[in-house]
């Protein structure tokens, strides 16, 4: 799993941040196939900001808490982990303290799933979608909510500057109960 | 449209001139005109046998007679006559620089002929010097037409002269030597050089027949001061095959040790491709036509041994004159009498290596790696041979074998490309990533503009998974040439990691427009469809992959599950077994068979073939993984346990971990029921 440089005692805080993304291999970016939607934004500050890969440009919310990044769809899908690059530093009073992750078919059956806090953070945070029991290591869902319910510092809009979503790794074989891990295996296991 | 127009004037032409032939089958391979591209390759080979080109071709489109049959004596006699036939030699030989290794010179008279259509040189190794000729040599084998009383499409071999004039002041190519033919003089010809590379008693017989080596030498250097070391070594072997025709007799030529020019082993024909001629130079093409020549030269050849040998020695050096009036092979005039031996032993060589890469192309990849054994080790030796070794290994999965061929090809000849795309896919299913790294920085640096380098370039980034950067690659090594239908196929299995499948549809059909017989396309079509569920597709895409490539135990277990999911259960059986017997090292077809009795609820013959493939590959998590969960229906919960904590052990992918986890899970509960019921 990613590391999270520093975690606090307290469940569901996270300080500190990485300044690298990094992810397991057989993790992978689900964004490309998903419709992006933001409750409000600034111009010149959209939605195209938080998949743009530059962390230079941010999306800007411009209305009434909580600020709504919701990630829809078209079948579902298995979601793993969400990582989000904020920035105390830059950012203050704009950061986002309380996060709140949603999962539901669509908006009207959204249900949380994850609640964290944010302590000043300073980089990539990594949120992970799994819960304790093996069987819920992945949410399968068509639609993802992100919502922002509070800022640091009492700001009311937010800064968030990129957003990325990961789930496991297709089977490389179709209809195959279990992946391959051996050489010998991946080795014959296709032509290319 | 405008192909067509050009196509039927040419078909006109064709009769006139010769050269026209190889530009009608291009243009026919082009137009998707199978079966007239394939008649007239044939036509060309029977006109001139020694035109490799025009077999190389036959056996892509799989319609290659055997090579016994092409490159046999009656055909060495045709060329004797064409020889006998023909007038001088236009002093037009003109080596293109691009590839031909061979350029058999015609002789177009006063014409100044220019072949260059022909991407392969023709058959006739003629390392040549061309002594006079720039101008290219016509491979097109077809028209025999003799334009102005001579030209034929023997390959001619110019030994360089002395008489610098003539030459050109151009340095012998390595590989073609013009051998002007003249009908009259031919007898006072002794080829001194050719019927050292010729003659090659036994394949096995070290070529290197010193013999006349040394006169060579002497005659060479008088011959050329300026040629660089040739890498003839390996045909200085050659047995003084004294052949004149066939074998760049080139004694002269000394700037080779003209041992390579002798005799047919110089015909490049063999792997024309990366051939560039070089002046004098460079003898490009040497990794194969050296082989191949010399190759050809041997066992049957012997006999033509020793008739030049003493003329040979005798006459340096004449220039060729365009009168044609003495055919000088390297030096030495040839007698049309040795023509023909000279002719045989280049048509041995031929023979073997035809069947090899005839073999090789019918995917029947034993046999060719036995026919490729057959040539004598300095032939074998050589890059282009190296390489169909290797691809011959890889079509049989023996990816460690074609590693070793591969790098042993790049070790005899580093700036070669052929085959480097294939060598860069072995590399990644052996997860090499270091060399596969290093062999990419090699062959861009090689050739920035060749699709091969960048084949391998995306084939690293596809092994970082990083498929988007391989497609971008894969695109640009498409647009280099849109022809190389490899390339095409790798961007469809890019678009397919991507799950874009519509995309990967087009690619793979790319691919297959190009060549028919590409099977990877097939295989990668089917794919596609197994995943959409279309199984019927995918059955007849997978059946027609293994059509082309009836060894490949990959295909043929796909094929089994794809019969499975159609509900043709005995015959996805009967398949599995074919495809276990076929390579036993592949355990896929055994994993595929266990599932599929898993599935008809067999429980426990899937159970033994996983207790066998569990020797063969102890620590495959998958292997256990399945072996629990029959375990489990057989309602065997401390088995099933035992192997789905071996399963966890072995470290699975993350959505197995889940699944095992919660298969443990749900073991309990029936533990759990039968306790209560028990206490009841």
């Amino acid at each position: 799993m990613a590391t999270e440089s520093s975690e606090s005692e307290e469940e569901g805080k996270i300080t500190g941040g990485n300044q690298h993304l990094i992810v397991e291999d057989d993790l992978r970016e689900m964004g490309k196939k998903a419709a992006w939607s933001v409750s409000s934004c600034k111009t010149g500050n959209g939605v195209s900001s938080l998949r743009d890969d530059n962390l230079e440009t941010y999306w800007q919310s411009d209305g009434a808490q909580p600020h709504l990044v919701n990630i829809q769809f078209q079948k579902k899908v298995k979601l793993q982990l969400v990582v989000l690059y904020v920035d105390f530093k830059l950012d203050e009073s704009y950061t986002p303290s309380k996060i709140s992750i949603r999962a539901g078919d669509g908006f009207h059956n959204l249900k949380e799933i994850k609640t964290v806090e944010l302590v000043k953070p300073t980089g990539w945070v990594y949120l992970s979608l799994s819960g304790n029991d093996p069987r819920e290591t992945f949410v399968n869902t068509f639609m993802l909510q992100i919502a922002v319910l509070s800022n640091h510092l009492n700001g009311r809009d937010t800064h968030v500057r990129q957003i990325k979503v990961y789930g496991p790794r297709p089977n490389p074989i179709p209809h195959q109960p279990f992946q391959f891990t051996s050489r010998e295996f991946i080795t014959y296991s296709t032509v290319r | 449209m405008k192909l067509k127009q050009l196509y039927v004037l040419l078909m006109r032409l064709a009769e006139r001139f010769q050269m026209v032939q190889l530009v009608i089958i291009f243009l026919a391979l082009f137009t998707d005109r199978k079966k007239s591209a394939i008649h007239h390759f044939r036509l060309a080979l029977s006109i001139n046998p020694l035109l490799w080109a025009a077999y190389e071709e036959l056996c892509v489109l799989g319609a290659a007679k055997e090579a016994t049959v092409v490159f046999s004596e009656a055909a060495a006699l045709c060329i004797q006559n064409q020889y006998l036939h023909h007038g001088l030699p236009s002093p037009n030989l003109h080596m293109s620089s691009e590839d031909y290794n061979l350029v058999s010179s015609r002789n177009f008279g006063s014409e100044d002929v220019s072949p260059r259509k022909l991407k392969h040189t023709q058959g006739n190794n003629l390392r040549g010097i061309p002594g006079n000729h720039h101008g290219a040599v016509v491979l097109s084998g077809a028209a025999s037409q003799p334009q102005n009383g001579g030209p034929s499409n023997m390959s001619f071999y110019n030994t360089p002269s002395p008489m610098a004039s003539q030459l050109s002041g151009v340095a012998p190519p390595p590989l073609c030597r013009n051998m002007q033919p003249n009908g009259s003089n031919l007898n006072t010809v002794n080829t001194d050089g050719s019927p050292r590379s010729i003659v090659n008693s036994t394949i096995q017989a070290p070529r290197r027949k010193f013999v006349d080596e040394g006169k060579l030498r002497k005659i060479s250097g008088r011959l050329f001061s300026d040629s660089g070391p040739r890498r003839s070594t390996r045909l200085t072997g050659d047995t003084g095959a004294n052949t004149n025709a066939n074998t760049a007799a080139v004694a002269g030529n000394g700037t080779n040790n003209s041992s390579k020019y002798l005799g047919s082993s110089k015909l490049s024909s063999v792997a024309p491709r990366t051939v560039t001629v070089r002046k004098g130079q460079s003898w490009v093409n040497e990794n194969i036509e050296e082989g191949i020549r010399n190759e050809a030269f041997d066992d049957s050849c012997a006999n033509v041994a020793s008739t030049t040998s003493s003329s040979f020695s005798s006459d340096n050096v004449r220039s060729l004159d365009h009168d044609g009036a003495t055919v000088l092979v390297g030096g030495v005039v040839v007698s049309g009498a040795k023509a023909v031996s000279g002719a045989s032993e280049v048509l041995c060589l031929l023979r073997t290596l035809g069947e090899g890469y005839r073999l090789s192309c019918l995917y029947r990849c034993q046999d060719a790696l036995d026919a490729y054994l057959r040539l004598p080790h300095r032939h074998y030796n050589t890059s282009w041979v190296l390489s169909q070794v290797g691809k011959a290994h890889f079509e049989l999965v023996d990816y460690l074998e074609a590693d070793l061929a591969f790098s042993l090809a790049r070790q005899v000849s580093p700036y070669s490309l052929e085959g480097m795309d294939i060598y860069s896919t072995v590399l990644y299913h052996l997860k090499e990533d270091m060399k596969l790294s290093y062999l990419t920085q090699e062959l861009i640096s090689t050739d920035r503009l060749a699709p091969q380098s960048w084949c391998a370039m995306g084939n690293c980034y596809s092994l970082q998974k990083d498929h988007e950067t391989a497609l971008k690659i894969f695109h640009r090594a498409v647009r280099l040439n849109s022809r190389f239908a490899y390339a095409h196929t790798l961007s469809g299995h890019e678009y397919v990691a991507l799950e874009d499948f519509e995309n990967g549809i087009k690619s793979y059909q790319n691919a297959l427009r190009i060549d028919s017989r590409h099977y990877n396309a097939w295989y990668g079509l089917g794919m596609i469809f197994f995943r959409q569920e279309r199984f019927e597709f995918s059955e007849h895409h997978f059946g027609m992959a293994l059509q082309i490539n009836p060894c490949s135990s990959v295909i043929m277990s796909y094929l089994g599950t794809t019969l499975h999911a159609l509900k043709k259960s005995e015959d996805a059986i009967k398949i599995m077994d074919r495809a276990i017997l076929a390579d036993r090292k592949n355990p896929l077809p055994m994993y595929q068979k266990a599932n599929i009795l898993m599935s008809l609820e067999k429980f426990d013959d899937a159970l033994e073939v996983l207790e066998e493939l569990k020797e063969y590959a102890p620590r495959e998590s998958s292997v256990y993984a399945l072996m629990g969960k029959i375990y489990k229906r057989r309602n065997m919960h401390e088995k099933a346990m035992l192997h789905f904590g071996i399963a966890l052990d072995l470290k699975p992918s993350a959505t197995d971990v889940a699944t095992i986890k919660a298969a443990i899970e749900k073991l309990h509960v029936p533990d759990e029921l039968e306790d209560n019921l028990s206490t009841e």
